[in-house]
């Protein structure tokens, strides 16, 4: 069966500009960990689909708003995250919980603004819905529904699952050199763990070898329904989640797994894959969770952005972080072996490249191909 | 015949067992490796042959776990009454009121400022430079050729590798990693992670502020 995934939605820069307006712009996209912003006055920073956003913590109220001052257009707050009121550094602009300028210094004697003018003067604001301890943004104007976006059995898992999470939180990023669909694609491909990781993942977790049970190739014909509620319900079977059928080789047992309350949803790998660009799993039964949030650059460049932490602690211990950061050197272990032929396909990749052929066992794919390519190829909108 | 128990694992015992022979030839140096179990615990069995009447001890664990593994035995060793009294290569050059703890290590030709202290299972190493009044906590590991100017100070099981030069007056946070060689002239956040391997630092949120 041939893709529909000509090169060019890997490549082109005009490509990349539409699916940050029509996709990125448009949807929930995983914006942070309300553990993060936990204090009054703590923040997060985050730049989604090309805009800087801040997300606030006013007395418990968190709020997502455009992070640029509308006064010289300085970030009001910078770094990751951190604790400071929203307040901007350059000259002292503040905003409430509403996004209206709250206080400038010497308004009258400086700036003159009559009523009018200063009570235009608002930060543009995003919705912004927490489920358990993640946080979800959407730059739209007229949001969609989470419930639209993500089936209900999904949120709930979502939300369950994340209740257990620890607040201890590691976190880096790692610039990739290939398009961010390239990722989802082989998320939603497990044939390639034996091959690519036959000495890390494959060794740890066996995942099933199993013949495909699709028989029917649903993604031949076009899409039927292209009215935005069609092409919505059709993206909420993009996002999953479930245990693969995967066994561990060797159900290990490590010291610090004592130390935690791990979360009852499963026994093997747990995997939570919410389209457009987040992944969360638990290799460990539910020990530990890593979250990968792939934010597209430019057409050639993804960020992918790494959370790990254990399930709650019961009590502190000393050596956490160090648990966590084995954890993350193995995950960069088995993480770059996917980067390292990510990176080489998109190499590869030219205008007048083969278009891919794919067999029965890609039926992710495919769907989600056939949706992506009539958003791209039409004037259609979610 | 005074004994020295050289006792860990890795490269870093062979190197410590080594400077111990080379520079106390009147003493009867031993090597003891432990073995490290499933969950990587070590096995403490090894002091039991020892006597702190007859020799003294000395922790050889590289900065494996984020020296947490060395640390580990250095208080099993300290439990049981051995000194451990720390190395000092013949060659380096440690200024005089320089404090120096238990169980360091001090490599060949390190330089170890005036007023500097270096606290207990630190591990200097050969050819490493300390500025004046530099305080290293507890538990560091320094690798060999690095540059730390005056008035730095080093938080407790941090570790500083071959390249990195960190300017006067800094502070590393505790459990910090500086692998990127370069200057650091910024204070380090506890638990940062500048690994080789990884294009930005690692960081940790929301940790525990007891932990050491």
């Amino acid at each position: 069966m041939q893709s529909r995934m000509h090169p060019k939605y890997y490549l082109s820069q005009e490509i990349f500009d539409r699916e940050q307006a029509k996709i990125f712009r448009k949807v929930w996209l995983f914006a942070g960990l309300a553990s993060l912003v936990s204090e009054n006055n703590s923040y997060l920073t985050r730049k989604i689909a090309g805009v800087p956003v801040v997300i606030q913590n006013f007395k418990g109220e968190l709020k997502a708003f455009e992070n640029i001052c509308l006064h010289r257009s300085a970030p009001l707050q910078q770094g990751f995250c951190g604790r400071r009121a929203l307040v901007c550094p350059y000259h002292a602009w503040s905003y409430d919980s509403s996004g209206a300028v709250r206080q400038i210094p010497d308004c009258d004697a400086l700036y003159r603004f009559n009523d009018g003018e200063r009570q235009s003067l608002k930060l543009r604001e995003f919705a912004l819905q927490q489920v358990g301890s993640l946080l979800f943004i959407n730059l739209s104007s007229d949001p969609m529904p989470l419930e639209t976006q993500f089936s209900d059995k999904f949120i709930k898992l979502l939300e369950d699952s994340s209740k257990q999470y620890d607040t201890e939180v590691m976190f880096t990023t790692w610039h990739a050199s290939f398009n961010w669909k390239l990722v989802y694609e082989n998320l939603r491909d497990l044939n390639h763990v034996r091959y690519i990781h036959p000495k890390s993942l494959g060794q740890a977790l066996k995942f099933q070898k199993h013949a495909s049970d699709i028989f029917i190739d649903e993604a031949a014909g076009p899409l039927t329904d292209l009215s935005p509620a069609g092409l919505r319900t059709e993206m909420r079977r993009f996002s999953q989640a479930g245990a693969e059928d995967a066994e561990y080789a060797q159900a290990r047992h490590y010291a610090w797994m004592d130390m935690v309350e791990p979360w009852r949803g499963t026994d093997g790998y747990y995997n939570w894959l919410a389209y457009p660009n987040l992944h969360i799993a638990s290799g460990t039964g539910g020990y530990s969770f890593s979250i990968e949030n792939h934010v597209p650059v430019s057409p050639g460049k993804t960020d992918v952005e790494i959370y790990y932490f254990t399930a709650k602690k019961k009590q502190p211990y000393a050596t956490s972080h160090q648990v966590l950061l084995s954890h993350m050197h193995y995950s960069k272990k088995v993480v770059g072996e996917d980067i390292a032929i990510l990176e080489a396909v998109q190499s590869a990749l030219h205008p007048d490249a083969p278009m891919p052929s794919q067999g029965a066992y890609e039926t992710q794919n495919r769907l989600v191909e056939r949706w992506y390519t009539t958003l791209m190829e039409t004037g259609h909108e979610i | 015949m005074k004994s020295r128990w050289v006792i860990g694992g890795g490269d870093y015992l062979d190197l410590a067992f080594h400077a111990w022979k080379q520079a106390s030839p009147d003493e009867h140096v031993q090597k003891i490796e432990v073995a490290q179990g499933e969950e990587d615990e070590l096995n403490l069995a090894v002091f039991e042959q020892l006597d702190p009447e007859t020799g003294d001890a000395f922790i050889a664990f590289d900065d494996r776990f984020g020296n947490f593994k060395r640390m580990e035995l250095f208080r099993a060793a300290l439990e049981r009454g051995f000194a451990m009294a720390p190395f000092i290569s013949a060659s380096a050059d440690v200024a005089g009121d320089a404090a120096i703890g238990r169980n360091v290590f001090v490599g060949s030709r390190a330089v170890i400022g005036h007023g500097c202290k270096v606290e207990y299972n630190s591990v200097v190493h050969a050819g490493a430079q300390l500025g004046a009044n530099s305080h290293l906590r507890s538990s560091v590991w320094i690798e060999p050729g690095v540059q730390i100017g005056s008035g730095v100070k080093v938080g407790a099981h941090a570790i500083v590798r071959t390249g990195a030069i960190v300017h006067s007056n800094i502070r590393i946070g505790k459990s910090a990693e500086l692998g990127w060689p370069q200057i650091y002239n910024t204070d380090i956040a506890d638990k940062t992670v500048y690994d080789i391997r990884y294009d930005e630092p690692i960081y940790v949120y929301n940790y525990s502020p007891s932990q050491t």
